[in-house]
């Protein structure tokens, strides 16, 4: 029997052909990395607090996804909905009948009861309404990318850093998921070995385009195709991969050169179908994206490429594909594993030794519990309500004016795990950066200057 | 009915008597008010890991005859001629575990939202016999009652008294308590299989600043 110390010189398949047969089952696992404080979804929640009184504004498909997890939130009461045009505030009735439905963001602004908003407009339209919204003294969730500009991105995030007594979350929904945040602690701690490389990808085929009855409305509806407007697929979508992938290295890219072609949709849009880019990070660790409207095959997934292993992400689902020189992982071993064509995989499941000696069954899927997005308007709800709680807490015992001490004491309460106004501030330059570099086709440094908030 | 000089002079003297005793009353007693960056902290355990809750509100006011040399560089200090007058309250809801779902046990258990307030009221002081030295923060035995979920029970703790920045007073002390002295149940919540259970003492700890009311 091969020692684990013994100097292999092996590919993993010639080690699965070969090795003996303790290590074949050892081998034989795609460890599935799960997170171990997934809440059990068959349990009801209750929260601390009566629920936060929220208004969406913009309720197109992801704001009506948005109202979908609101309305099974134990902490969240819909108490208006906005936007501009009638037919989407129509459709949101049976998600939220209790919200009154109004086309002047404004004017819920202006309702006292309204106590947080989450913004799910069309990018460049998030700056007046975040600017406005925090002006208002209200709590704000604004979706991801927080502009399509840097001076945008960055008047937003220096507005919620002018305004501690109000949470500002951004929609990176990523940083606020379980099972992700279980994933950064495993990669952190250099289970992987050291990172060497990374890669995401997205495919679908679809248009992006959605169905308009009439010209206006397709200017407005269709406001991701075009480059006044959007940020294209590296902005819209692949800031989400990007973003989760930066963070596990705990690095900034320094770099990006960028590709983006229209191959299949050549219908009048401007943004690009197909892009491809490439972030350096520090260390000459790359990280390779590419999205596509063109072609669906393996849809999509992050990978982080380690000196020991190869960790693949995909939703939800985790695995850790390992090099035959790798230390042997106490767990592993009893870890659930998945084929790959010629691949095994050892599913990443943090909870798989605990439950393993409970004798138990992972917990099963929810449709909604188990999606990031639910956890990050979980997060924002319980923040908000521990942020508002101790503004009034303090401002009963203490001098409400003396805002030092206010700002520090707010600092101390802990909160949900989410992403604030400066990830999303980082993730924005990132976007954009990139899909100027996309759209010139050519190399961009990153300036240290763009990162700041100042 | 017709005022004579005599009631008028009379009811101007009583006025007088009235002023006097209350201007004398208030330069009798000197009051510090809770600040900022107080800390109270509750310790207990279970049969699974030792918790610790913290709240950074303490509300309240202390009173002390202005006489009184609060000044911890005398070697002797003398006796309380005056029990000062001490009243405490904490929001429960700003006690915080660092979980959610502690939290919502552990308020629950105190009956957050009918006694949303932890209250103390001092009742009894006496300067402690204990050992010090000029520099010393100054020991007071004390006796007052600790209002917990609606239940009021006497409790006793050495209370130390040292300054702290300007004219700000820091105090501080540590006791045990029973929650079934307040008629809380130790909780045993439901969660992993309801195996959790915990133990009825909790330690108090607390670190209270306050500072001369203008």
């Amino acid at each position: 029997m091969k020692s684990q110390t013994e100097t292999i010189d092996l590919n993993r398949r010639d080690f699965l052909r070969d090795g003996s047969f303790a290590s074949l089952m050892v081998m034989l696992g795609t460890v599935e990395l799960r997170a171990q404080n997934v809440p059990d979804p068959k349990v009801e929640k209750t929260y601390a607090g009566d629920p936060v009184n929220v208004a969406l504004i913009g309720c197109g498909q992801h704001g009506r996804e948005i109202l979908r997890h609101l309305a099974l939130l134990g902490n969240a009461s819909v108490v208006a909905t906005c936007d501009t045009y009638p037919a989407m505030l129509r459709r949101t009735k049976d998600l939220a009948p209790k919200a009154e439905p109004t086309e002047d963001y404004k004017q819920v602004l202006g309702r006292k009861d309204v106590e947080a908003v989450v913004i799910a407009t069309p990018s460049h339209q998030h700056k007046q309404i975040v600017l406005d919204a925090l002006a208002a003294g209200k709590h704000v969730y604004c979706e991801a990318p927080l502009a399509n500009t840097i001076e945008d991105a960055r008047a937003i995030a220096k507005a919620a850093q002018d305004h501690p007594r109000f949470v500002f979350q951004s929609g990176l929904q990523m940083r606020s998921d379980p099972q992700r945040r279980f994933l950064l602690d495993f990669v952190r701690a250099g289970a992987a070995g050291r990172n060497v490389y990374a890669r995401a990808q997205w495919q679908k085929k679809t248009s992006w385009r959605q169905a308009s009855p009439n010209p206006e409305r397709e200017l407005a509806v269709n406001w991701r195709l075009r480059s006044e407007t959007s940020l294209g697929l590296v902005g819209e979508i692949g800031m989400h991969q990007i973003d989760v992938l930066g963070w596990f290295m705990n690095a900034r890219p320094v770099a990006v050169t960028g590709h983006g072609h229209i191959v299949q949709w050549n219908d009048g849009r401007d943004v690009p179908d197909t892009v491809h880019a490439s972030f350096e990070f520090p260390g000459h660790v790359m990280l390779n994206y590419s999205a596509s409207l063109a072609n669906s095959f393996d849809a999509d997934y992050e990978m982080i490429y380690g000196t020991d292993a190869a960790v693949m992400l995909r939703q939800n689902k985790a695995w850790m594909f390992k090099e035959v020189d790798a230390p042997l992982l106490g767990w592993e071993v009893y870890a659930r594993k998945d084929t790959f064509y010629k691949e095994t995989g050892i599913a990443l499941v943090a909870n798989a030794t605990k439950l393993v000696a409970q004798g138990d069954k992972p917990v099963e899927e929810a449709p909604f519990a188990e999606n990031p997005l639910h956890f990050a308007l979980e997060s924002f709800l319980i923040n908000v309500n521990e942020l508002k709680t101790g503004v009034e807490d303090f401002n009963a015992t203490f001098n409400p004016n003396d805002t030092p001490a206010l700002v520090k004491y707010l600092a101390s309460i802990k909160r949900q795990p989410a992403a604030g106004y400066r990830e999303g501030y980082e993730a924005a330059v990132t976007a954009i950066v990139a899909n100027q570099a996309i759209q010139k086709r050519t190399r961009i440094p990153f300036s240290k200057e763009w990162f700041d908030i100042g | 009915m017709q005022f004579t000089s005599r009631t008028a002079t009379a009811l101007a003297a009583c006025l007088l008597a009235a002023g006097l005793f209350v201007s004398a009353h208030a330069q009798d007693r000197v009051k510090y008010e809770s600040q900022p960056g107080s800390k109270v902290k509750l310790d207990g355990t279970s049969n699974i890991h030792d918790w610790t809750v913290e709240s950074q509100i303490i509300a309240g006011f202390m009173e002390w005859e202005s006489s009184y040399p609060l000044d911890p560089s005398q070697a002797t200090p003398p006796a309380l001629k005056v029990v000062p007058k001490v009243e405490v309250s904490i929001p429960v809801r700003t006690l915080k575990s660092g979980k959610t779902l502690m939290d919502k046990v552990m308020y629950e258990a105190i009956k957050q939202t009918e006694h949303p307030k932890i209250e103390y009221k001092l009742k009894e002081m006496t300067l402690s016999k204990e050992a010090r030295k000029a520099g010393d923060p100054i020991k007071f035995d004390t006796k007052g009652e600790l209002t917990v979920s609606g239940k009021t029970k006497p409790i006793s703790m050495v209370v130390a008294i040292e300054k702290g920045d300007g004219d700000a007073l820091k105090a501080r002390g540590a006791t045990p308590v029973k929650m079934t002295d307040f008629g809380i149940a130790p909780p045993a919540p439901k969660v992993a299989l309801g195996m959790i259970k915990t133990s009825e003492e909790v330690k108090v700890t607390f670190e209270w600043i306050t500072k001369k009311a203008p």
